[in-house]
């Protein structure tokens, strides 16, 4: 059994379907298999964060209380994927492992309202907000490369602290772009395959092996999706991480946990320089 | 793999003389069994090697399965009774002649002679892309290709789409829904009861079943009920061919007329969606209302609201509109001079 | 001009034999399941074979593994189109060159044109082994482009259906000579030519086929009071015989013995011998190595003229093997390979008079063809239009176009039955526009005696036929059908529509010079030899019932040998084009006529006088008026001892080859009487039918019933009335089902057919022939042949089909449909819509 499902088309030749839907139950084993590696590291045998210097106290003397990280439309934004993006991988999947109901229209919906968010935090990230906080920088692998020496015993310096996202959050954020990409992506051009009563109807915009391989790749997304939403909803509800859940609701951090973990040169808050070009030396 | 059709591959043959082990056999063997009642369905799917099951449980010899028996005022008919024996049934004739009538419109006598009522409200999905063994949605596939820009679709659906576009051919399955039959099945674990209306589901539902059977589930007997005995029925079928053919769309109904008056009335249609519609909404619009032209044109206008014709079928709106209206008012019998 | 000669009806008191019903040689093996067609045949050590067929419309297979097939145990060979001859020029029986099709079928392909054309055949001990062994085979094809409708094809951009183009090109034949082999070529229309397509009306670009024109056709139009301009398009029919083109073979001494379904016995060997290539050296089929048998046929309607190519599978696996093969058609391959009738687009534009005559006809037709030989339909469909409705002025024009679906062949009436279906439309409309009655506009432009048919010959002038009785056909089924007091009956009420039409047909209907064999045997009994095919249309017995009746011999004492080609059988003509009963009654009236003189003469000789003196009757030659004569089976004796001519040591010049070779074994038994139909005809023999309909349409549903039909023939003399009757409605309900249900359904964007199965594809059932169904025969004989009689095989269905068609459109008016068959859908649509509704153009809907 591989990982794609293959069929006979109507002109006797193989072409894929989709994947095995026994990915669904591979993805999520894998998600669940994470989470409890990674909550036994956590409880046994994670070190204590350690980071170079400190935040000189006329720095940390200007934060406030409630450092504000997440804008009103960016919260909205990211709670309305979330939305959707249950709502998509309910409607794919629990039918897939014998939930029946009457899902497409649901799943074709909560992919437009994915689409459409997708497509707004596209242009808001890219002009209103700090379009680069989210990509790893130079010193996002210096970093990396120091607390992965230092935790298999290795000589290095401890490493600085982070700008607005630590890189595992940012690693988290570019597999998301990606699976989710994909996703929508062949998402939009499946609609062309039912009806939505806006598109017209074509299931014939690509031929068999096309459309067989962006189902496929829609299907490895959506698996992909499972995994990495489990990851996801696991570390926002881990208490060392719930401050950050919490931003994401109310939109601000507290002033500790900001100076504890985050860099003002590389994150300025409240007028600073930006994190960016305050990070490049 | 090169493909061959119209030859039955090999498989292993089971013949239970009763239901329990038809069901343990069932149960044993999961989604590798296939039940067989009168074969009509089965053999097609077999003799093109489409669908490959590896154990093929005839449910033939099982005698308590058949015949028709009396209960509380209506019937119970076994699902392997033929469909010769439901017509011919003077019981069933006498009070019930709506199955009768819906039942000796199936196919050709040789059928009937071998098709079961069971197999016949249980039968898949007749649409040729899906027949033609083309992996649609209804297959497993990614698409129906009954929907596409290209297809040829006059025998479709008008309701009810959702990716498949096939139709339900069973032409017993509306009678029993107008009849509020009851579907008896059973599995190894025991029996249910579900009623007509409910034992169909569409594509949304599962796209790769016409009805709520499960593997190891076994249809064994259809109730109906004192409810509509007697009443007034209505019954057609419009098909191209005069014997052997599926229906286009048919119609049953089940009324009480009180003098001038519709007292009680269900109707069920076939051949427009993927399950049997049951027309409540125009059962409820016109109860109440008098017997005449335009309750008739009413309910036949609300009985297509929302159709969506494909590009072959559109003819299936007036023909369902003109089914419904019959059913109500009746047929204008032409007088020549 | 002919005058009807005078009709000896009611039952011809001239004939003891002709013109009564008798039970034919081969019923009771029928009717009690004895008869054995070729599937019924064992012999030891059979192996069985199956096909793999093409899954694409168009490709090229690249490589075949079929290393997994053969290791199966029980798998014996493979055969695929290397082992198949090439295709080779032949030579028919008359001597002229047949020159190879590179473009032909051969039986399997690694190219294939259309999906299911057979690639490869496997046998193996059983059919399930050998179908296991075929989902083992790995094809690796390389799928071309494809098209399966003949507009599409034309169309700028268009596919092609071969790699060489999509238009058959047939070059005119110079002066003198034969024509130069048809080609293939690529043709597309422009956009402005298709600029009517969307109105529905056929586009009409570049025509490619051989154009011909008579007549004065402008002026024709100038002159009319009413011009029509129509389109209509017929479907394309497959022939659904019953019994499947199943084969079984086996060699014996270098001979091949094959058992096959065929329309024709004597005819079907030599087309197995240039199919396998076994030719003489001068190119003709050697019959010393073939022998077919088939005394059963269980269908044909021109499908299996001469059997079926595929028949030479098993005979080459036969070979290969050493042991003999069945290979039995399933009823899915036989959709594929089965052949049917090539579909036409037609737009024909006719200028009537007033009064409804016909001034000019302007025709134009596309011809779906399908992949393979180029069919004679299109051109024939101008030809019998030409004779059915004597237009005055006409011009045909066609174009010949290939697409990806099964290969055409003949079906009944072929090109005649879609030249009629193309213009009865217009004449029905013409007669509501000019208020003139159905029966009257057919009437006034039916052709008469020595009627002209076609476009002119190399000598400038117009054939003609024998004879055409279509108006008195008309007046007898006007009497019968009591067509006025239909007429006058209302055409609503409730529901409920009704309509009445009527519809003229015609086709080939005979041809001439094929021999006949018989022996009269020392036991006083003739032993007839039939070369004759038993298709199902008696003509294997009927025709020789003219021997018995010229020689006065009782009928159960005339015994019939036919079936096999080792049975000494004289060469008789294919039956296809229903030329049988003429020929044959002809064959048979020679035969009976050289018996006759050997037995006068062998009076002469043992009694005195001349043999002029000598009559033959009741089973006697005897001096005419009485005296000295003996008994046939005294004859027969002194034939034997006379031997020479008499016994058939000696035999006559003229007579084919397969005809020597069986005389030759048949001398020494009897009197033996050979001879070839050499008789004079002036003119070209047809057959007609005047069709007429009744039926009562549902207006909310669109379904019809046909409540009666009454088909009148006019077919010369009636030999055998109740075959007749069989072929007059049983070729009617083929017509029928054309008109209410039977197509093709294809789905463009794969090439691949949906309806492939009877349920799908609807031939009529039972249940579907008109509620009463009547036929009737004018019995006038034809003058141009001995007997008058003339083969009906054909023009029942044009006139089946297009009664039923005019009389919908009586019931409903001319906006309802434009295409054939018509179906409750397509009524429902189009009263809904108040036009035509359903698609007009797309081909295989």
């Amino acid at each position: 059994m591989g990982i794609v499902e293959w069929a006979t088309s109507p002109w006797g030749q193989d072409v894929p379907i989709h994947i095995s839907f026994l990915l669904i139950w591979v993805a999520a084993i894998a998600g669940l298999l994470f989470l409890i590696v990674h909550a036994i590291w956590a409880r046994y045998f994670a070190r204590k964060e350690e980071f170079a210097g400190a935040t000189p106290p006329q720095v940390a003397a200007r934060i406030p209380a409630e450092v504000p990280r997440h804008s009103l439309a960016a919260r909205m934004f990211h709670w309305i994927m979330a939305a959707a993006m249950f709502a998509l991988l309910i409607t794919a999947f629990l039918p897939r492992i014998g939930v029946q109901f009457a899902w497409v229209t649901y799943h074709w919906i909560a992919g437009i309202v994915l689409t459409a968010s997708i497509l707004f935090h596209i242009v808001h990230a890219t002009f209103w907000m700090d379009r680069w906080s989210i990509w790893p920088d130079k010193a996002d692998i210096e970093d990396a490369t120091r607390r992965f020496k230092r935790a298999i015993g290795q000589a290095a310096p401890p490493p600085r602290r982070f700008a607005k996202y630590p890189l595992e959050n940012k690693m988290y954020h570019g597999v998301i772009v990606l699976a989710g990409l994909s996703a929508v992506l062949t998402g939009v051009f499946m609609m062309f395959r039912v009806r939505t009563g806006f598109l017209p109807r074509n299931p014939y915009l690509f031929g068999d092996m096309t459309w067989g391989l962006m189902y496929v790749l829609h299907g490895l997304a959506g698996v992909g999706l499972i995994a990495l939403i489990m990851v996801h909803v696991y570390f926002a509800i881990r208490p060392e991480k719930l401050v950050i859940t919490k931003s994401m609701i109310f939109g601000t951090l507290a002033r500790e946990h900001y100076l504890e973990h985050h860099d003002p040169q590389r994150w300025a808050v409240e007028g600073s320089q930006s994190a960016r070009a305050s990070s490049a030396d | 793999m090169a493909i061959i059709r119209d030859i039955m591959p090999a498989f292993e043959l089971y013949q239970p003389a009763n239901t329990d082990d038809a069901l343990s056999l069932l149960s044993r063997h999961g989604k590798e069994a296939w039940a067989m009642a009168g074969g009509l369905d089965t053999f097609d799917w077999l003799k093109d090697r489409i669908k490959r099951p590896s154990v093929v449980v005839d449910l033939s010899q099982i005698k308590e399965l058949t015949g028709v028996r009396p209960m509380g005022g209506g019937v119970e008919i076994g699902a392997l009774t033929t469909l010769t024996e439901v017509v011919r049934n003077p019981t069933v004739k006498e009070k019930f002649g709506l199955l009768s009538q819906a039942a000796e419109l199936v196919a050709s006598p040789q059928i009937r002679n071998q098709g079961t009522l069971g197999g016949n409200v249980s039968q898949d999905a007749r649409c040729w892309y899906y027949r033609g063994g083309w992996k649609c949605y209804r297959a497993g596939g990614n698409i129906c290709f009954a929907d596409t820009p290209t297809a040829i679709n006059r025998e479709h659906a008008i309701l009810g789409a959702d990716r498949c576009v096939a139709v339900n051919p069973s032409d017993t399955a509306p009678a029993l829904i107008a009849l509020d039959a009851q579907m008896v099945i059973r599995n190894a674990k025991g029996e249910r009861v579900v009623n007509a209306e409910d034992y169909f589901i569409g594509p949304g539902t599962d796209i790769m079943r016409m009805t709520v059977l499960r593997p190891g589930d076994l249809l064994t007997a259809i109730r109906i009920p004192a409810t509509w005995a007697g009443t007034h029925f209505y019954f057609e079928k419009i098909r191209d061919r005069q014997v052997w053919d599926f229906p286009l769309v048919n119609i049953a109904s089940a009324a009480v007329f009180n003098g001038d008056q519709i007292e009680r009335i269900r109707i069920a249609v076939n051949g427009v969606a993927a399950h049997p519609v049951r027309l409540k909404q125009v059962e409820d619009a016109v109860t109440g209302k008098p017997r005449n032209a335009a309750t008739a044109d009413m309910a036949g206008q609300l009985a297509v609201q929302g159709a969506e014709p494909l590009r072959y079928n559109g003819y299936k709106v007036p023909l369902m509109r003109n089914l419904v209206k019959r059913s109500i008012r009746g047929v204008e019998e032409a007088k020549w001079a | 001009m002919a005058k009807a000669p005078d009709n000896p009806l009611p039952s011809h008191p001239r004939y003891k034999l002709i013109g009564k019903d008798y039970t034919t040689p081969d019923l009771i093996a029928k009717v009690t399941g004895r008869a054995k067609y070729a599937e019924d045949y064992r012999a030891d050590g059979m192996l069985f074979a199956k096909l793999l067929l093409s899954p694409v419309p168009h490709g090229h297979v690249r490589n075949i593994d079929a290393s997994e097939a053969l290791k199966m145990p029980g798998v014996k060979a493979i055969l695929t189109v290397d082992d198949m001859p090439k295709p080779a020029d032949a030579m028919t029986d008359l001597g002229q060159r047949i020159p190879a099709n590179p473009l032909g079928e051969r039986g399997l392909t690694n190219d294939p044109v259309y999906q299911g054309e057979p690639i490869l055949a496997v046998c193996a001990v059983d059919e399930y082994t050998a179908a296991e062994a075929i989902e083992k085979i790995k094809l690796d094809i390389e799928r071309l482009p494809h098209v399966v409708d003949p507009l599409v094809s034309l169309r700028p951009g268009g596919a092609n259906a071969r790699v060489e183009g999509n238009v058959w090109l047939r070059p005119t034949a110079p002066p003198g000579q034969p024509a130069p082999p048809p080609k293939v070529t690529e043709v597309k229309w422009t956009d402005a030519d298709f600029a009517e397509y969307k109105d529905g009306k056929l586009p009409m670009g570049k025509a490619t086929d051989p154009e011909w024109s008579y007549g004065d056709v402008d002026g024709g139009f100038k002159n009319a009071a009413l011009v029509l301009d129509e389109t209509f398009v017929t479907p394309n029919t497959s022939h659904q015989t019953l019994e499947t083109r199943t084969a079984m073979a086996y060699w014996q001494n270098g001979k091949v013995f094959v058992h096959v379904s065929t329309q024709s016995t004597a005819q079907t060997a030599p087309a197995i011998a240039r199919w396998l290539g076994l030719l003489e050296p001068n190119g003709q089929p050697d019959l010393s190595k073939v022998v077919v048998i088939s005394e059963y046929t269980g269908g044909g309607f021109g499908s299996k003229i001469t059997s079926a190519i595929s028949a030479i599978i098993p005979c080459i696996l036969s070979k290969k093997v050493g042991a003999p093969v069945m290979m039995r058609i399933s009823r899915e391959e036989e959709h594929y390979i089965g052949r049917a009738r090539p579909s036409l687009h037609g737009r024909v534009k006719v200028g009537f008079t007033k009064e409804g005559k016909v001034t000019a006809v302007d025709m134009f037709v596309v011809m779906d063809n399908g992949p393979y030989d180029p069919q004679g339909d299109a051109n024939q469909s101008g030809r019998m239009l030409s004779l059915m409705y004597q237009p005055p002025a006409m011009r045909w024009r066609g174009i010949t176009v290939l697409t990806n679906t099964p290969p055409r062949v003949s079906q009944s009436q072929p090109g005649g039955f879609q030249g009629i279906a193309l213009m009865e439309p217009i004449l029905a409309k013409a007669s509501r526009k000019l208020g003139v009655d159905q029966v009257a506009i057919h009437r006034i432009n039916a052709p008469v005696g020595k009627a002209p048919i076609g476009p002119p010959g190399p000598n400038g002038k117009r054939l003609y036929v024998t004879s055409a009785y279509v108006q008195e056909a008309l007046d007898r089924g006007v009497e019968q059908f009591e067509w006025e007091k239909r007429k006058a009956l209302p055409k609503r009420s409730g529901t409920k529509a009704r309509g009445i039409g009527v519809a003229t047909s015609c086709f080939v209907g005979g041809s001439v010079g094929f021999d006949g064999l018989c022996v009269i045997k020392p036991d006083g009994r003739i032993y007839i030899q039939s070369g004759i095919g038993n298709l199902g249309t008696a003509s294997v017995s009927d025709t020789h019932r003219v021997t018995a009746e010229l020689l006065g011999v009782p009928w159960e004492k005339c015994e019939i040998t036919w079936g096999s080609t080792a049975r000494n059988l004289p060469w008789s003509c294919p039956s296809g084009g229903s030329q049988t009963t003429h020929a044959h009654t002809r064959a048979a009236y020679a035969v009976a006529l050289d018996a006759k003189d050997k037995l006068t003469q062998i009076a002469a000789k043992d009694l005195g006088g001349k043999p002029e003196d000598y009559e033959v009757a009741n089973e006697r030659v005897f001096r005419k008026g009485g005296g000295a004569g003996m008994s046939l089976a005294q004859a027969a004796k002194r034939a034997i001892e006379l031997g020479g001519i008499y016994d058939g040591h000696e035999l006559p010049k003229g007579i084919n080859k397969m005809t020597v070779t069986s005389a030759q074994a048949l001398m020494g038994q009897g009197l033996l009487a050979v001879a070839r139909d050499t008789m004079p005809r002036d003119g070209q023999t047809h057959s007609y039918v005047a069709g007429f309909a009744e039926v009562e349409v549902d207006l909310e549903t669109g379904k019809y019933r046909i409540l009666d039909y009454l088909a009148v023939a006019d077919v010369g003399t009636i030999i055998h009335p109740r075959a007749l009757g069989g072929q007059v409605l049983g070729r009617s309900m083929l017509g029928i089902g054309h008109a209410i249900g039977q197509k093709w359904v294809y789905d463009q964007h794969y090439g691949l057919p949906l309806a492939k199965r009877f349920h799908h594809n609807k031939p009529p059932t039972i249940l579907d022939a008109p509620e009463k169904m009547q036929w009737a025969a004018l019995d006038i004989p034809d003058p141009e042949t001995p007997i008058g009689a003339r083969g009906i095989g054909e023009p029942p269905v044009g006139a089946g089909c297009m009664a039923i068609l005019n009389a919908l459109s009586d019931a409903l008016g001319d906006e309802i449909f434009r295409r054939a068959p018509v179906t409750a859908d397509m009524i429902l649509a189009s009263l809904e819509a108040g036009k035509p509704a359903t698609e007009g153009l797309t081909a295989h809907i």
